[in-house]
Parts: structure tokens; sequence; C-alpha cells
């Protein structure tokens, strides 16, 4: 068997375990936990496209899936718009968004952009907790949104079952990770990882880093915003210190830089270690001593820094490639 | 007209506290170019620190002063020197490195939660020799706490500015501050000042314990409270300024205080927020800040 051949069978066997698992699991609970897992999986992935990519820490991409979940709900509420609609919409909300606050904060240095980030998610979240209507238009302040039972409907993105929500989701992660695999061969993704590693070269170079970052930032907060939707039509609840926290934006970036910031694969293998992780500590643990999942958390969190800067992509990488040279080797 | 001057007294006294809650945050950056996520938390052990000590010995808040501040400099010292460390060597190259964030934010999730199962959730309030005293000044009322809290602020920011003036080791910091590549070779070991910057950033959020613990409570996520809140102070002041800081927790104070007159306090949040925004789009190296670090 060749290395190629290798590569592609177990990618087809990955695709067909992932196709397959609700069929085996019967419990609504893991399903829910795989769902969450492929959200944040997604999440991240569109994260990493300028955090990984363009070299920079953006500390609040939390803004935009709450801009996502909260466009395709007042206009699924006020309008009765189907929220796929809402869900485009709520897309182009946040690019809008995004390409505003990067203009002027991709001029800064990493750690100004960082604190900007979260300064201005958590502005927004205060704005929102502040709101309680617009006009017609209700935000419920603090207590968030409810969405209605309109039973079982496509159009209204609503299913009696998790499955339904499973292959959404995991299409839109297949999708992006498509995108992200695109767009880094792409001439965009050399000019964000030539602009990421040395600004001033790349642009003595004649490459518009800003240009680049900018575009990188806004389709980055559109597909963000389109897993808020996601969210909102899952949970049929929100509220802003859940969907707009600082808490959810500092998680998708911990996701990243344990799996790999800048790499593929790395959101899913961070989502895959984390993920599970969070839940299971949090499940068993957190009753007999609150507070020591996250402890782990941390310090798994600093054990990982410490060992592999660079996140577990890479070393798994490299095992991967001995146990594959040694079965391609042996095999032929 | 007397309740804005009073609300123009309390925003000033509450803003030196907000700035002395910075300081630390702003030497560390100045330094070591890193924010300390884990600053919110140091604060926390600062002002759990000063709970205990108060607590157990009955003693007055203003000793504590001369106890709290030098055990909580080895505790960042050696936290440095163990944990961020490593991390810093294995980047040494980068001038802002992201991974440093990422530890001190480990940092602060293992501190703020070690203090929850040690602690538990519940918030704590001491009486100590001068809770609750206030006197009047015509017709301003002034609360001790308060008052002492500010001059406490001011001393500590004075005496900072002068250390890192006048002193051998505040020079060094200063030089490891402008080139850490250039101090390097005059001599100067960067992770030794490191480990000092560290240190007397956490020694001044225990300084802050100290203060703030005679009139707040304390439960282990307090640092959260002040620690976006000295985010945007420093910001507003300038990374790595001592004087911004001041300067920028006192406009923080006062917008506080004075727009609570006005309107309900979450607005005011809202309200910091869109302040530190435009300055930051403005001016991005803040009121006073080094235009090199932005």
């Amino acid at each position: 068997m060749s290395r190629k051949q290798l590569d592609m069978t177990l990618l087809a066997l990955a695709g067909l375990i992932s196709f397959g698992l609700p069929l085996l699991i019967e419990s609504p609970t893991y399903l829910q936990i795989l769902i969450l897992l492929f959200f944040y999986a997604y999440l991240t992935t569109s994260w990493n496209l300028v955090g990984g990519f363009a070299g920079v820490l953006p500390l609040g991409h939390a803004v935009f899936v709450g801009i996502g979940a909260y466009t395709s709900t007042i206009l699924a509420l006020q309008f009765n718009l189907s929220p796929w609609f809402g869900m485009l919409v709520g897309g182009m909300v946040a690019a809008l968004v995004g390409v505003a606050i990067g203009k002027p904060t991709f001029r800064m240095r990493g750690a100004y952009f960082a604190l900007c980030t979260i300064a201005f998610s958590e502005g927004v979240r205060v704005m929102i907790e502040n709101i309680d209507s617009l006009g017609p238009i209700k935000f419920n302040g603090p207590r968030g949104l409810l969405i209605p039972l309109k039973g079982e409907s496509f159009w209204n993105y609503q299913f009696m079952h998790k499955e339904p929500y499973y292959y959404i989701i995991l299409t839109m992660l297949v999708l992006v990770l498509a995108l992200t695999w695109f767009i880094s061969r792409s001439k965009m993704g050399y000019y964000l990882a030539a602009g990421g590693d040395e600004p001033d070269a790349a642009q003595a170079l004649g490459v518009d880093v800003a240009k680049y970052k900018l575009i990188a930032l806004g389709l980055s907060s559109f597909l963000t915003a389109l897993a808020g939707t996601f969210y909102a039509q899952l949970m049929l609840y929100f509220y802003p210190k859940g969907i707009l926290g600082l808490d959810l934006s500092f998680e998708i970036a911990f996701i990243a830089l344990i799996g790999g910031r800048g790499m593929i694969a790395g959101p899913l293998i961070g989502a895959l270690v984390l993920r599970p992780l969070n839940e299971f500590t949090r499940i068993y643990l957190s009753n007999q001593l609150p507070g020591l999942h996250l402890v782990i958390f941390g310090l798994i969190l600093i054990l990982v820094m410490l060992f592999q800067p660079k996140g577990l992509t890479l070393p798994l990488t490299r095992l991967y490639d001995r146990l594959a040279s040694k079965i391609t080797t042996t095999g032929a | 007209m007397n309740t804005l001057l009073q609300a123009v007294v309390d925003g000033i006294m509450m803003g030196a506290i907000y700035g002395l809650t910075a300081l630390g945050l702003t030497l560390i950056f100045g330094v070591m170019k890193v924010v300390n996520f884990a600053h919110g938390s140091l604060l926390m052990v600062g002002m759990f620190a000063a709970y205990w000590f108060i607590k157990l010995t009955g003693i007055h808040p203003y000793l504590a002063l001369v106890v709290v501040p030098p055990v909580l400099f080895f505790f960042g010292y050696f936290m440095q020197d163990i944990v961020i460390k490593p991390v810093f060597k294995a980047e040494r190259e980068v001038r802002e490195p992201l991974t440093v964030i990422i530890v001190t934010t480990g940092v602060w999730y293992v501190l703020d939660n070690l203090a929850l199962m040690l602690f538990g959730a519940e918030y704590r309030t001491v009486r100590t020799a001068i809770t609750g005293i206030s006197f009047s000044l015509d017709s301003i009322i002034v609360s001790l706490p308060k008052l002492s809290g500010f001059v406490v602020s001011v001393g500590t920011a004075v005496g900072l500015w002068c250390f890192m003036r006048k002193t051998r080791i505040g020079r060094a910091l200063q030089a490891t501050s402008l080139d850490r590549e250039t101090a390097n070779l005059m001599g100067v070991n960067q992770y030794r000042i490191y480990n000092i910057a560290f240190g007397i950033g956490t020694a001044v959020a225990g300084v802050a314990g100290c203060v703030i613990i005679p009139f707040y409570y304390v439960y282990p996520s307090v640092g959260v409270v002040f620690d976006i809140r000295a985010f945007i102070i420093v910001v507003l002041g300038g990374l790595g300024s001592i004087r911004g800081a001041m300067l920028g927790g006192i406009v923080i104070g006062l917008v506080e205080s004075v727009f609570s007159q006005f309107m309900t306090s979450t607005w005011t949040e809202a309200i910091i927020y869109a302040i530190f925004l435009t300055i930051l789009f403005v001016k991005p190296s803040g009121l006073l800040g080094n235009k090199l670090d932005w």
C-alpha cells in the first residue's frame, strides 16, 4: 500500500465513521456532546482563518456568534423569516462588523489587538444586556431570547431529534475545513502566512498585508455567525453572557492553540482533545469538588504551551508519519 | 451641584485605586511585553492574603500592608521563574510571544479555581479597624477606607516611579523594557529581571488587595471584575506607563461615578467600553504610552 492510498483509506474511514455515528449512538446526551464538539471545531476552524493564518490573536469571536444568533432569531420572531435566510443575513452583518473593527485594529501589535477584540465583544455584550427592546424588536436584555417550538420543519430549522442537527453541523464542518484547505493553498493563504510571520518583509515585497487580513477577518466573521444561528436553533434559547461572553471567545482560542494554530487539522484535534475532557471532567468532578475541572483545564493549557508551544497537531503528525512509513514499507 | 462634587471626589478616590490595580499589569507589560491575563487572579490572591491575615490576626489593615506585599512578591517571582520563563525561553526571538499570554490564561484558570476549591464560592468580608468609617468635609462625605486607599495608591505609584528611575534594579528593568538584547549584552540577566518585574507586579497586586479589602468583598472570581477594567485602564493610559495607569484609572473612576448620577450602572459600563474603543482608534498608544509598543 502506498502512502497516498493509506491516507485516502483512513480519510474515507473517518468519513464513514462520522457519517454513521448517529446510527450507533442512541443516547441524545452523547449525540449532543458530539454535536457540540463539531460546533466548536467549526467555530475554531473559522477563527483559524484570522487567528491562525493571519498571525493575530482575536479574543472576541463570540461577538460574531452572537450577531448570527440574534440576527436570525430576531428576523424569525419579528418577520417570520426562515432562519436559513436569517443565517445568511447574520453572516453578512457579522462580516461588515468584522471589517469595520479590523480596519483600525489591524494596525496594532499583538497585545493591543487581543485587548481590543475583548473590549469590543464585551462592549457589545453589555449593550445588548442593557436593551430590553428597540422599538418593536425585543432583545430581552440579559434574559436572552427564546425560540418558540413550531414543530419539525426544515424551513423553520427545527427538528425533533438530534440527528438532523448532527448532519447539518457535520456538513458545515467539512465545508469549512475544505475551504481553509483551499485557502491555505491559494495565493491568499501564502500572503496571509507571509503577513503573519514577517509583516514588514511581506509589505516590502508588495503584498497588501492589511487587505488580505481584512478579507480573512470578514470571511471568518461570516462563517462564525453561521454557527451562531445553528446554536440558536439547536438550543432554542440563548442569552448574552453565554453566546456573547468571554468564556466562549476564550474557549475558541484555547482549542486552536492546543490543537495547533494555523494548521488545518489543528482546530479539529484541539476540539477532539478539549471538548470531551471539558464535558466529562465537568460531569464527574464538578459535583465533588467545584472548580477542579477548570484547574485541570488550566494545567493542560500550561503544559501544552510548555512542551508543545505549536500545539498537538505537529507531534501527532510526526507520530502518524512514523507509523505510516512502517506500514507502507512492511506492506510493500 | 453638591452631588456632582461628591461624585467627582468619589470618582477620583476610587479611580486612583483602580489605577493601583492596573499598576502591576502595566509594569509587567512594560518590561516583558506580555499582557498578563493572570493579573486579576494575582489581585484575588492578594485580596485573600489580606483577608486571611487580617481575619486571623485581627491586625490593623495598614499593618497588613507591611506583610502581604512581600509574600506576594515571592509568589510572583517564583511563579514567573517556574511557569512562565520556560515558555519565554522557547520563544525568545518573538517580541510579544502569544504563547505566554495563553500560559498566563492557564494560570488564571488554575488560581481562580484553586481558590474556589479551597475557600468556596461565598462572598467574604472582614470588619477592619477602618471599615465603614467616614467623615464629612463641608457637605462632602469622605469614606476613610477609600481615602486611605487613594493615599496608598498614589504613594505606591510615586514610589514605583522613583524606584524605576533611581535604583540599579529599576534601571535594569527599564533597559530590558527598551531593548532586551542590548540589555543582555550589557550584563543584565534578562530572566532574573523578568522574575523581579513579575514579583513587583504581584506585590503591587498585594498592596491593592490590602487597600480594597476594608470596603469590598472577596470571592474566587473577584479578579475578573478588576481584570477587564485594568486592561482598559492600561490601554487608555498607555501600556507600560506608570503615570498612564494612574491617569487612566482616575479617568475611568470619574466617568463611572459621574455618569452613574444620570444613568444605571450597567450603562456606565457600556460607556466605558465606548470611550476605550474611541481612544484606541484615535490614539492607540494611549494617553501617555510609548509609540513603540503598539
